[in-house]
């Protein structure tokens, strides 16, 4: 099969590093000078794989089963996380009844790590069939699959042509989404969105259908904040698609028939509308997360540009600030001047760090998985609002550096994921959220709010400061948060 | 594994061996491993020493380590780990993609032997089994490492047989059966979730006894046990639930130990009315089921003992999701016969949920009682049946101290199975 969309990975992207620290300025004229290398941490801590988020992008799909070809680990994410967040979304959008996702692994064992797993696979994938007669089967790689060497592209085409000689059009789209891959575990979600390309929509060319929009979006988008982009697109005038999280087989064959692509950050989906773009003259824009009123404008406004609703945009957006400034002055009355540090996904790092910026809080450092030359005006923006000093410390997590720092800058607000931060007695909370509005105007009281609750009561940390402690020993504390990143010239 | 499985309930032995390290305040756990393995195999394992997985330390291995080797990362996260994460026990786990490259592990391992640390080398590597397998194997290994005997205490016992994250209501589980045997003056090393987790561990050479509470499991632990310190191992088949199996627990630990007779009969005829002051304040509002039950074997039998002989309900089927091997299936299947109550319910081993949902059809518009996971929720409502949470894995809540067990958890059990509607 001649596939369109080539295996790429992200680490080959200009400029790519997922090891690095300094102040944004450093890191962003290293970048200008396309001399940003990679540095390297010689102690790490636990980090996601691109196998998690190819799975994330596909299980949702409607009428299709995901096997899994690996030794069972590689299900814990999808068995006790990604089918019960889909019940969530179904939940709130009053869809209990609708059926669960499946998802199958080929519990790979010593035996077939020794003599193969092929054999294993095909077993799977005819339970998959004789289950549920999908649609699509989805077939995810896994290290132990790729490195013993298992065909799953070979093992594909077989299954298509066994089961359309028994009269059976199923799809089988394999996804080579191995753990160690890639260094930037975004890579998953192109793999998954050309795997779409490659094996499903594959030749089609439908015609153009006028005010079809597709909004790509990742699988941690709360039904809410769905909603509020809608709202904001209908106020405009427009309307989306949102992809590909619980899309039927239709809404995939209809991407390439959209007048325009836009995505919800400047990560998803990127690579893909640049495709759709070369292969269908696709018109996007691909811009920033639409957090806190800033980065929402620019979202916006990219849009209305694309389709020509430039004064539409322009008067929704005066309503929609004048509607929320009362609320926003009044909370900035209590956070303006407040010291706050943040870790973030890459896309929403950029948009929670303009966030800030609505309620007057300044940015200390910022934690986030990578950097790429696509983020210098980014990075520029921030800096307008900051300053160039804040700490960019390009990690994914690795939570013994973050602790370090935050002991030694003590800031008022931590804005992430906080376990522990909590145990530092630092008002904290999460920007993500499954259930409720991050994204738009609604977003913009709704985080407004979360932080002004954090502070105004910060028993929960304060008190679990005095029995809980992190795990890591007094003396590193004492030490520079940055001694285990050998940067690039020492190595 | 036999065969492929859909949406798995266990994982894969780096995961049984994450969730014994993990579970133990202040072990810590090092990956030798590519990324993604901390993430999922740690999934529904407690690491909140570390703060989760993100405070794991792992190797974090890329192609060029496949291919080229990883032991000098290897090397690098076990230094790392010694300097920075602030432990009293370490241990190497590995995964795939580092146990199928050939890495020597133990040699680089080896290297930090004069640390002040023990550190214990585990291959694990994610394929080598499941859930279970890591937990024997890691189990064994850590009780190796760690436990000592200065002085035999005829008060102590070891207890275990229950891998942490497969026991929804573990800790309050561990805290009921630490309070049963304290009443009768023995002390209970539980080794998971209290923070004295590696002392007990150290300290268990010293047991008079262990108590082993799995049909199958941690037989390895029991000979390691006796052979090194002369510890007999008392096997139970399943965990004591309710006041009758309770009252057999107390005596038959009693016995063993060599316990005043007179002070055991006291505890227990207080227990006993313990529960029944509960059960009586029902008014009598007994509700009899037919009950499904699905659930690992050691707590399964322990909730149909208590459900059939104890609160009178009728059995219909309970099925296993424990990967339980052949030789220990029939002695798990005469349990259920013995059930006190002449229709016998039909005995299933089976973890797959398509599988399960297809077993259960056959009861549709006879089971009135649904016991299971999540999992099972939806196909309890689908055969318009009242359901109760019993075991792994409980998505739908956090249970912190409850128990299942003993007397208290009885209790708390039968508040589950009262449906209002």
């Amino acid at each position: 099969m001649n596939k369109q969309i080539p295996d790429t990975i992200r680490d080959k992207h200009p400029g790519f590093a997922d090891v690095q620290v300094g102040s944004s300025g450093e890191l962003r004229e290293k970048a200008q000078a396309h001399c940003l290398k990679n540095a390297h941490r010689t102690f790490e801590q636990g980090i996601q794989c691109v196998q998690v988020n190819s799975m994330n992008a596909l299980v949702s799909l409607q009428d299709t089963v995901m096997v899994i070809h690996s030794p069972l680990g590689c299900s814990g994410c999808a068995s006790f996380g990604a089918i019960d967040r889909l019940n969530v979304y179904k939940h709130h959008r009053g869809r209990d009844n609708a059926p669960d996702s499946h998802v199958i692994s080929t519990a790979l064992g010593e035996k077939e790590v020794i003599l193969g797993g092929e054999k294993r696979l095909h077993e799977t994938i005819d339970q998959a069939v004789k289950r549920y007669n999908p649609k699509i089967i989805f077939i995810l790689a896994s290290c132990a699959s790729s490195i013993i060497g298992d065909d799953i592209d070979a093992v594909a085409e077989q299954k298509e042509k066994e089961y359309k000689a028994k009269g059976k059009d199923i799809i089988f789209a394999p996804v080579h989404c191995e753990g160690f891959k890639s260094r930037n575990h975004a890579t998953g979600y192109d793999l998954a969105l050309a795997t779409l390309q490659n094996y499903v929509i594959r030749d089609a060319h439908p015609p153009k259908q006028k005010g079809l929009i597709n909004l790509f979006a990742t699988h941690s988008l709360s039904w809410a904040d769905q909603q509020e982009m809608k709202r904001m697109l209908n106020a405009i005038g427009l309307d989306a698609n949102i992809l590909p999280y619980n899309a039927t087989y239709e809404d995939i064959m209809k991407i390439p028939a959209a007048e325009y692509n836009i995505s919800v950050c400047q990560i998803f989906a990127d690579e893909y509308i640049k495709f759709l773009s070369e292969k269908y003259g696709t018109p996007y824009a691909v811009t920033n997360m639409p957090i806190g009123t800033r980065s929402t404008n620019r979202w916006l406004r990219a849009i209305a540009a694309l389709a020509g609703k430039e004064e539409e945009a322009e008067a929704f957006i005066k309503a929609e600030s004048d509607a929320v400034r009362e609320e926003v002055a009044r909370i900035k009355r209590k956070t303006d001047g407040l010291r706050a540090c943040l870790t973030a996904g890459t896309g929403r790092g950029f948009a929670a760090a303009t966030l800030i910026g609505d309620y007057g809080m300044k940015l200390l450092c910022m934690h986030t998985p990578y950097y790429d030359e696509a983020y210098i005006d980014d990075f520029k923006r921030l800096e307008e609002l900051h300053g160039t000093d804040f700490i960019v410390n390009i990690a994914d997590m690795q939570p013994y550096e973050q602790v370090n720092l935050l002991k030694k800058y003590k800031p008022d607000v931590f804005i992430g994921m906080s376990n522990w931060v909590s145990r530092l007695g630092i008002p904290s909370f999460h920007i993500l959220d499954s259930k409720r509005p991050t994204f738009g105007y609604r977003g913009v009281l709704y985080l407004g709010r979360k932080i002004e609750d954090a502070l105004d009561n910060n028993n929960f940390n304060k008190n679990l400061s005095n029995y809980s402690k992190n795990a890591y020993r007094e003396e590193w504390y004492k030490k520079d948060a940055f001694s285990y990143l050998q940067l690039p010239e020492e190595n | 594994m036999e065969k492929c499985i859909e949406r798995p309930r266990n994982l894969c032995s780096l995961h049984g061996a994450l969730d014994v390290i993990g579970n133990i305040y202040r072990a810590i756990p090092i990956l030798h491993a590519s990324p993604g393995c901390s993430m999922q195999a740690s999934s529904r394992t407690n690491l909140y020493y570390l703060g989760g997985y993100h405070g794991l330390p792992s190797s974090n291995a890329y192609e060029k380590e496949v291919v080229f080797g990883g032991t000098q990362r290897l090397r690098e996260t076990i230094k790392g780990s010694l300097e920075i994460m602030d432990g009293d026990y370490y241990a190497v786990l590995t995964g795939c993609s580092m146990g199928i490259n050939g890495d020597d592990v133990d040699s680089v391992v080896k290297e930090f032997e004069a640390s002040p640390y023990p550190i214990a080398s585990i291959d694990t590597a994610g394929f080598r089994g499941d859930t279970y397998t890591g937990y024997n194997m890691a189990l064994l290994a850590t009780v190796k490492k760690l436990a000592k005997k200065t002085k035999t205490d005829p008060r102590l016992v070891n207890i275990y047989g229950q891998p942490p994250s497969s026991d929804i209501t573990l800790r309050g589980d561990l805290e009921e059966i630490t309070r049963l045997l304290a009443r009768i003056g023995v002390k209970a090393n539980t080794f998971f979730i209290r923070r004295d987790g590696i002392e007990q561990l150290k300290n268990s050479g010293n047991a008079a006894l262990n108590i082993n509470l799995s049909p199958w499991l941690a037989k390895n632990v029991d000979t390691y046990y006796k052979e090194t310190f002369g510890i007999e191992p008392l096997r139970f088949n399943d965990w004591p639930v309710g006041p009758k199996d309770t009252a057999t627990f107390l005596r038959t630990v009693a016995e063993r130990l060599d316990l005043d007779s007179d002070l055991v009969e006291k505890v227990i005829q207080e227990e006993e009315l313990y529960v029944y002051e509960y059960l009586d304040s029902l008014f009598g509002n007994f509700e009899r089921h037919r009950f499904i039950l699905v659930g690992e074997s050691a707590k399964a039998l322990g909730l149909a003992r208590f459900l059939v002989n104890v609160h009178g309900h009728i059995p219909l089927a309970i099925i296993f999701t424990d990967s339980v091997p052949k030789q220990y299936q029939d002695s798990i299947r005469e349990e259920v016969l013995k059930l006190e109550c002449p229709r016998k319910a039909d005995v299933h081993f089976e973890n797959d949920v398509w599988e399960i949902e297809q077993l259960a059809q056959k009861y549709d518009g006879r089971v009135t009682l649904f016991m299971g996971s999540s999992y099972e929720k939806k196909l309890a409502q689908k055969l318009g049946s009242h359901f109760a949470i019993t075991s792994n894995p409980c998505l739908d809540k956090e249970i912190l101290n409850r128990s299942h067990i003993g007397t208290h958890g009885c209790i708390s059990l039968v508040e589950d199975l009262y449906n209002h509607f």
